[in-house]
């Protein structure tokens, strides 16, 4: 009598869990950039006040999350280790990315343009589905175009360290300044 | 609502003679009592659970056929067939899941009636079985850095068919005699994933007869069943019985 009191007692346990999934694992990754020094290809170096606006969206990407919505340094980055999300329904992301953004004289605007194959892949019950991506196979998956009015690249070199965009853990592209 | 009342009263009669029961053991067994015949047969059932989820339930669908053979004074062997489709809408994931189930397993009764009463405490196992198909309605990509915007809603229609799993099951249940030879009894099982064919690039979040999975292996499942028995033969009570019962008393 007692093991099926204890049943009993495990069994309303677990009815009563139901929607307590929580999304754990790593859904859609990210593109991964990391910048290096030009003339010392080896060292990574941080960009100055870079401000990134992919084609479609409607604002900057934020990198300052804790800075109040009307103050505009929400939009600057400066580390040598960009994220930049890429477009699940579409097989183009387009990114502009303005260095020395802040000043009125040295910015300068570049645009890449990602060409990849997105893939859904089932996760699980909580999670459903995330997407992964394939970029297509050099030359063809970054392309490299300075802004409307020119003002010179400031991406100066650029490579693909891997095509399969499956995790952030790792580097996908490097560029060189 | 007769029935259900007496169905309470029966099993608080079955709990309270729990209670009483070393009483019983003490009084009884006396030589001149004559010999104590027990009834043999099948019993058949429906699980009013699933039949009832089936009308104020939109998205589920189900039968469950029960039935039972006393095999032993204590053992019966059991079996469930049925039949469920249940579409499941969470978060990320809207899919349809279809198919026919059967359980066959063994019941051990661990109650003992006094008179001539048929109620059951029982504990038992099943293994199932479980053909199915499930179908993505629709699906939301989990997006952590919705930066484009939220993702849309993807219709996608695609059906995973000729999916199979095996399971054990624990089940803890208990039966009443309400009328003559009509039963009504609950139970609460505990399942265990053996086997499973999975679909490719999906899983199987909800398995007919086993329920939803958890953590990809583990389910719950309840029912509520109202059965007949179809009495078949009467045997004495067999003395080894007797003699065991002896032996407590010591």
């Amino acid at each position: 009598m007692k093991r099926i009191l204890a049943l009993l007692l495990i069994t309303i346990c677990f009815s009563s869990c139901e929607k307590d999934d929580i999304c754990a694992e790593e859904t859609t990754p990210r593109l991964i950039i990391e910048f290096y020094d030009i003339s010392n290809p080896s060292n990574l170096k941080n960009v100055l006040n870079l401000k990134v606006k992919g084609e479609g969206a409607t604002d900057f990407i934020v990198f300052n999350e804790s800075l109040p919505i009307d103050n505009p340094n929400r939009y600057l980055f400066g580390g040598n280790k960009l994220e930049l999300p890429l477009k699940i329904n579409d097989s183009i992301t387009k990114y502009s990315l303005i260095l020395n953004s802040t000043s009125t004289t040295n910015a300068n605007e570049d645009f890449l343009q990602f060409n990849y194959t997105p893939q859904n892949v089932f996760v699980s019950r909580a999670c459903g589905y995330k997407t992964i991506f394939t970029l297509n196979a050099a030359p063809d998956g970054i392309i490299k175009t300075d802004a409307i009015v020119p003002d010179n690249f400031w991406i100066l070199e650029y490579s693909i360290l891997t095509t399969n965009i499956t995790t952030e853990n790792e580097t996908h592209i490097k560029i060189l300044f | 609502m007769k029935p259900i009342s007496r169905f309470y009263f029966n099993i608080c009669l079955v709990l309270l003679s729990l209670i009483g029961n070393a009483q019983e053991v003490s009084e009884t067994k006396k030589d001149s009592i004559p010999l104590k015949k027990e009834r043999y047969g099948f019993r058949l059932g429906v699980d009013l659970f699933k039949f009832s989820r089936s009308f104020y339930e939109k998205d589920y669908r189900g039968l469950e056929l029960v039935g039972d053979y006393r095999l032993t004074r204590r053992h019966y062997l059991a079996a469930e067939i049925g039949n469920e489709n249940k579409t499941v809408d969470d978060d990320q994931l809207n899919f349809t899941s279809k198919g026919t189930y059967l359980k066959v397993g063994f019941d051990y009764n661990s109650y003992e009636n006094w008179l001539n009463m048929e109620n059951i405490i029982s504990i038992g196992l099943r293994y199932g079985v479980s053909s199915f198909s499930q179908t993505l309605n629709s699906f939301q990509v989990y997006n952590p850095n919705p930066y484009f915007g939220e993702e849309p809603i993807e219709i996608d229609g695609t059906q995973y068919d000729g999916l199979t799993a095996q399971w054990i099951e624990v089940v803890a249940g208990m039966k009443a005699e309400v009328f003559k030879n009509v039963f009504v009894g609950f139970s609460l099982r505990l399942n265990r994933l053996v086997t499973q064919k999975r679909p490719n690039n999906f899983d199987n979040l909800y398995i007919p007869g086993f329920n939803r999975t958890y953590n990809g292996d583990f389910g719950v499942g309840f029912n509520y069943t109202v059965s007949y028995f179809i009495p078949l033969y009467k045997a004495t009570v067999k003395s080894k019985e007797k003699k065991e019962n002896d032996k407590k008393k010591k």
